[in-house]
């Protein structure tokens, strides 16, 4: 696997790039910013940069997408579409999505936002603005909160402890820690 | 990266002689040995050391910067003016260590155990360090802006002079010196 990460300008958000090692072919978490970063690392691989999944629908995480369809054409997978006026393949719980030889899965954590997905993959997971390095993400209200602290808890804190977690937002982490340590769990 | 590589750890001195040259950006070395070595300014940038022992080990202005140290025991660990920009420390020992200049902005410090650690001067912007034992810490010029220190342990330790406004939600401060 080929992965790399880039902090977008668009409110300090995180973007990540998993690429398949034999086809070359590349997939995109998030999309805050295009930042020339990625441009970059995508022609410095000989990428094909074919998949834009998109963790939910907020503006820190889709502002990218207009450059990003403009260079490259993705297929652009989300929840919901459109997706930041762009027309996006839907997934849901449980859904696969493929980039070359790498196979993702998609896992529903609805919360911070109700179109709130994750990706996962063997070794890592992506978890939006659900999960954070010691945090969670905020909520409309009470009820929306605990959606959020049970999916979590049933579809994240249920991969391998070594599993690392790489967030929207802030520092990366691993299903270990935050079992052990976040705030928002343990008492 | 490009991609993780698998560094050899049989023979460590063969390792820190390849670390030394520069091998260490992205390489796999969970569970390596790598105690009371002179590190000092390797590039180890998204290097896998969950669980290493780097203990007393000399990592002044090591480029550690996203590197996965979960874990790991750095205790007494010479960290000074590291880069550990989103390191992923969650879960280490940095008792004793010193991380004064170091730059810590966006790291994971979650559940670590840095209790009379030094962070003098250090970069803690955007930091995550809850839940944390930082218990006699030194963070005396520290800039601890958008740290989120929620459920640490800083009794004892010493903030003065620190810039920035952290998040202290349900922290001990007790005989926390400003």
């Amino acid at each position: 696997m080929i992965f790399t990460h880039f902090l977008t300008a668009s409110n300090e958000s995180n973007a990540f790039l998993v690429a398949c090692e034999t086809t070359r072919k590349a997939l995109l978490v998030d999309a805050g910013a295009f930042e020339p970063a990625i441009a970059e690392f995508v022609d410095e691989h000989g990428l094909t940069l074919e998949t834009v999944f998109i963790t939910h629908g907020h503006y820190d995480h889709t502002d990218g997408l207009d450059g990003l369809v403009a260079r490259y054409r993705p297929r652009i997978v989300a929840r919901q579409t459109p997706c930041a006026g762009h027309t996006a393949d839907v997934v849901g719980h449980g859904d696969t999505v493929s980039v070359g030889n790498l196979k993702g899965t998609v896992l529903a954590t609805p919360g911070h936002t109700p179109d709130m997905v994750c990706l996962h993959f063997d070794g890592m997971v992506f978890t939006g603005d659900a999960l954070f390095a010691g945090s969670v993400g905020g909520t409309s209200g009470a009820t929306a909160e605990q959606q959020q602290l049970d999916a979590i808890r049933k579809h994240i804190f249920t991969l391998p402890l070594e599993t690392e977690i790489h967030t929207g937002h802030g520092p990366s982490s691993t299903v270990s820690i935050e079992k052990q340590f976040n705030p928002f769990f343990v008492e | 990266m490009t991609a993780f590589t698998q560094l050899i750890t049989d023979d460590r001195d063969a390792l820190v002689e390849a670390l030394r040259e520069g091998q260490g950006k992205g390489s796999v070395l969970r569970d390596v040995d790598l105690s009371g070595c002179d590190l000092q300014g390797v590039d180890l940038s998204e290097a896998r050391l969950s669980r290493a022992n780097l203990r007393g080990a000399n990592l002044e202005g090591a480029n550690l910067r996203g590197a996965f140290l979960d874990s790991a025991n750095l205790r007494n660990t010479n960290l000074s003016a590291a880069c550990m920009e989103f390191a992923v420390l969650g879960a280490a020992d940095l008792s004793d260590a010193d991380c004064s200049k170091a730059d810590l902005r966006r790291s994971n410090m979650v559940g670590i155990d840095a209790q009379r650690a030094v962070f003098r001067d250090a970069q803690l912007y955007y930091s995550r360090p809850g839940n944390g034992d930082f218990r006699e810490a030194d963070f005396t010029g520290a800039d601890i802006q958008r740290a989120i220190f929620r459920r640490a342990n800083l009794a004892g330790a010493n903030l003065s002079n620190t810039t920035g406004t952290a998040n202290l939600d349900r922290a001990n401060l007790e005989g926390v010196t400003r």
